[in-house]
């Protein structure tokens, strides 16, 4: 059953005007940065309710870059670790900018498109070169699509990973020109095999040496190919341009991006992406416009994105670290988010992460309550650098219900079930104050709660 | 109210209880029960699926070492006469296969040649979904072929889940359903809830206590919570069923051998579950192929040898068959790059105690080629087909949703 079908769809792609029926309150407001970002603390919360949504989205995405202190900080941060060659150290230097980026949507952009254009550095074997595909990402994360798609043509790690290195006239590589239409750009079923062949003789003589791209004209086809019902002299620019210009390459694109941003399931129509699919097309393939048509719409704000989603491991756990003010080893949770199925850097294949229910398993769930059971329960972890009891003392909420009540609002889509409920009331004493170690416990198993990993 | 409808209203509260303790029946989805010890059922055939991904070199696995055509179009890559590990006059296994080239000749390997499917799909995604749902593109795909088999269980399943994914990868989509969960297992020592409070935190997950009745129009929740019963009580059946286990033999070091271990483990701790699936990546041999296939074969073969011989050794080699696939083979002709792009038919493996050995059907043509690839002669859904009726007892048709002519696989 596809209930996304029942949808006006002029209707869902309208700004949303909260009214009485949907008030602008704080568990909307957490549901937009959960969405757009990895969620956020009581205090910005609060904050929040001082602006319009629209204004709120308008903001997430005007920070299309980081400020210039944070992003010397992070960087090097990055680079102390390059000298090493590890990329599991640079995999922790991108968990600290998840952690504490001020540019929430800008980040969660560069995920989804490392998820996009997925390259593994199990493969790459490389830091420095897993690091510059990185910032690209970050460079044009709610910028130009068309940008992206060449500079990631000629990304070093990416030809690396798909084994197109080298690509000689007299035996094109299919690989990459496989993907850039079946992942990247159209979805299989929109090209044929011979499309796939021609493909790959314009990318004919392009190669990376000593980690860089070059074009090797001696190694290039320069005969007349044709791709996509087009013909011509292309070389790989132009090839790209071919296949970007291609209809379906809008909806591809506005599909994952739906899913990414508003829900996991069911599968929208052509018919309700067709006005996001026009956005992205008008605006020349810039991703901000529909991004922020997405973030700031009807649907968005609707019962059909509330809580329709699963969280990945990084929504989870960069989640509760955000909404709590965490400080907490970069480190180990950059192991523990790779050991749950996130290993930034570290995709499954070429196609990225499914999301949705595919971030669940027997595994990833006993995996997610232990992390957290690391998380929380070690000594070095600090709450807005204070205690939990302390932290929470700010807000007033140091008895059962009153913690209770600010986990649920900061970290969760969904109120605790009312079985769970009762069942915590059993485990903690109820009226009287809790201790620190009483309160990380009941914060452990609010988190292990499945009611706790949806978004 | 008459005597008996009280006994009745009675014999229903109790039966009611009783499922809800199992953690089994239609309002629950199926869960490990350690009260469930189902003798019979541990005693029947169990199916290994071992998932070759990214597309294994079928023509350098089972070589056609005396054919011109092949060394015509594999100059750098074809293995020779002195190289392969000879089974016939026209066919020898690539040196990495002593393992299982040893099985064959104690009788416990087969080969099924030229498995593959109509108008074959080369894009990896695409061929594995064919192969894991046996359905096109644009056909409703909701579940897959081992899902669906294990839906048809649901009614008579005694106590244990009845199938498992094993490794860290993200769960076969071969094994969906619509109602039985599968477990995935990435190692045993980080398959059981953690810490002090782990004792508190089961019990607010575990089934019993659960919000069973609570039911959502979050299909997502729903998801998560019967997932989440389902981990906590995997957990504590696999740890309990593995902990006293003594093996003789020695497995190679490597994460397929160390998941086939387990899998062993578990047999021999006489679980009642039927179908274990693993999957070993990196098939995928665009470039610089000799060395990497060579590596991956090797981790195959010597697993799969050392799993065999462990049941062989604690006497169950006689109910377990491995069985495995890639989603495509690869081009007849060679790259540039010492490598070999996507193609489409390959062998399938097979290896067991009650089996047929040898080679089974016939081998492709490497001169009436589609499009530089292989043609198939067997369906892979005829292989489907022989393993449900003849090794696992079910009903191919209904998974399949048509029959399919059978092989002669299982002796």
């Amino acid at each position: 059953m596809n209930w996304l079908n029942e949808i006006d769809a002029s209707w869902a792609w309208q700004p949303f005007e909260p009214d009485d029926d949907a008030t602008w309150d704080s568990a909307l407001a957490a549901h937009l940065f959960r969405r757009a970002g990895f969620g956020t603390d009581q205090a910005s919360l609060t904050e929040s309710l001082t602006r319009t949504p629209n204004e709120t989205v308008d903001e997430l995405i005007s920070r299309n870059e980081e400020a210039d202190s944070f992003r010397t900080v992070a960087d090097s941060l990055a680079k102390t670790v390059l000298a090493g060659g590890d990329p599991m150290k640079l995999s922790a230097a991108w968990v600290y900018r998840l952690q504490f980026t001020p540019a929430q949507l800008l980040e969660k952009t560069t995920l989804f498109w490392h998820g996009h254009f997925a390259t593994g550095a199990e493969k790459v074997q490389s830091a420095s070169m897993m690091w510059r595909q990185n910032k690209l990402f970050r460079e044009h994360a709610l910028g130009d699509f068309r940008a992206l798609t060449q500079s990631i043509a000629k990304d070093p790690a990416m030809l690396i990973y798909l084994d197109s290195a080298s690509n000689r006239k007299a035996h094109p590589n299919e690989n990459f020109a496989r993907e850039l239409m079946e992942l990247f750009c159209l979805g299989e079923g929109n090209y044929s095999e011979d499309d796939v062949l021609e493909l790959a003789r314009c990318f004919t003589g392009w190669e990376i040496r000593n980690e860089r791209f070059r074009k090797n004209r001696y190694q290039h086809d320069s005969g007349s190919k044709s791709v996509l019902g087009r013909d011509g002299n292309f070389d790989g620019e132009d090839a790209v341009q071919v296949v970007l210009d291609h209809e379906r390459l809008p909806y591809f694109i506005c599909r994952k991006l739906f899913h990414f941003f508003i829900c996991d399931e069911p599968s929208p129509s052509d018919d309700l992406l067709k006005i996001p699919a026009a956005t992205f097309r008008n605006n020349d393939l810039k991703i901000a416009p529909v991004i922020r048509q997405m973030l700031s719409s009807n649907l968005f704000f609707s019962h059909c994105a509330r809580a329709r989603k699963i969280k990945s491991p990084v929504e989870s756990v960069i989640g509760l670290l955000r909404g709590l003010e965490v400080a907490a080893d970069s480190n180990q949770i950059a192991e523990g988010l790779r050991s749950i199925g996130q290993g930034l850097f570290y995709p499954p294949n070429v196609k990225g992460w499914d999301g949705g229910r595919s971030w669940v398993n027997s595994s990833t769930l006993l995996g997610r309550a232990n992390l957290f059971q690391r998380i929380i329960f070690d000594k070095k972890t600090r709450f807005g650098d204070e205690t939990l009891d302390s932290y929470l003392k700010r807000f007033s909420a140091t008895t059962f219900d009153g913690a209770l009540d600010h986990f649920q609002r900061c970290l969760m889509a969904v109120p605790i079930g009312s079985s769970a409920r009762e069942l915590l009331r059993t485990q903690f004493p109820m009226r009287q104050k809790l201790s620190d170690s009483n309160l990380r416990r009941l914060l452990h198993s609010v988190a292990s709660l499945p009611e706790f990993q949806l978004c | 109210m008459t005597h008996s409808a009280i006994s009745r209203r009675r014999m229903l509260q109790r039966s009611v209880c009783g499922v809800a303790a199992l953690g089994v029946g239609t309002a629950i989805p199926q869960g490990f029960v350690a009260a469930a010890e189902d003798s019979e059922r541990a005693n029947e055939n169990v199916l290994v699926v071992i998932e070759l991904s990214g597309g294994n070199d079928g023509l350098n696995t089972v070589v056609p070492y005396s054919n011109e055509f092949y060394r015509e179009a594999r100059p750098n890559l074809s293995l020779g006469v002195d190289e392969v590990l000879k089974v016939d006059d026209n066919f020898g296994f690539h040196p990495s296969l002593r393992g299982v080239s040893d099985l064959l000749e104690q009788g416990q390997a087969s080969v099924v040649h030229a498995v593959g499917y109509e108008n074959p799909n080369r894009s990896h995604f695409e061929s594995m979904d064919i192969w894991h749902s046996c359905l096109r593109k644009g056909e409703s795909r909701q579940d897959g072929w081992l899902g669906r088999y294990l839906e048809q269980r649901i009614a008579s399943v005694g106590g244990d889940v009845p199938a498992i994914h094993l490794g860290h990868r993200q769960q076969p989509f071969a094994l969906e359903s619509l109602n039985v969960r599968v477990p995935t297992v990435k190692e045993l020592e980080a398959f059981r809830l953690l810490g002090d409070d782990s004792g508190g935190l089961r019990e607010l997950l575990k089934p019993a206590s659960a919000t069973v009745s609570e039911s959502s129009t979050n299909e997502l929740l729903d998801f998560l919570q019967d997932s989440t019963r389902n981990a906590v009580s995997a957990s504590r059946r696999v740890t309990d069923a593995t902990k006293d286990y003594q093996s003789a033999t020695q497995y190679p070091e490597s994460q397929l051998a160390r998941e086939l271990k387990v899998v062993a483990q578990l047999i021999d701790a006489e679980l009642s579950t039927r179908v274990y699936y693993l999957q070993l990546d990196g098939f995928d041999t665009h470039a610089q192929q000799p060395d990497a296939h060579a590596a991956l074969l090797g981790q195959w073969s010597d697993a799969v040898a050392a799993f065999m011989n462990d049941l062989n050794a604690q006497g169950h080699s006689d109910r377990v068959t491995v069985m495995t696939f890639s989603e495509f083979g690869r081009r007849v002709a060679e790259n540039a790059s010492s490598g070999t792009d996507h193609g489409a038919a390959g062998p399938m493996f097979f290896c067991g105690g009650k089996l047929q050995p040898g080679l089974i059907g016939q081998f492709s043509s490497l001169t009436d080629l589609q499009q530089g690839d292989l043609k198939h002669h067997v369906d892979f859904r005829q292989v489907y087909a022989t393993v449900l009726e003849d090794w696992l007892g079910a009903d191919s048709a209904a998974v399949l949703g048509k029959s399919y002519a059978g092989l002669p696989i299982f002796g």
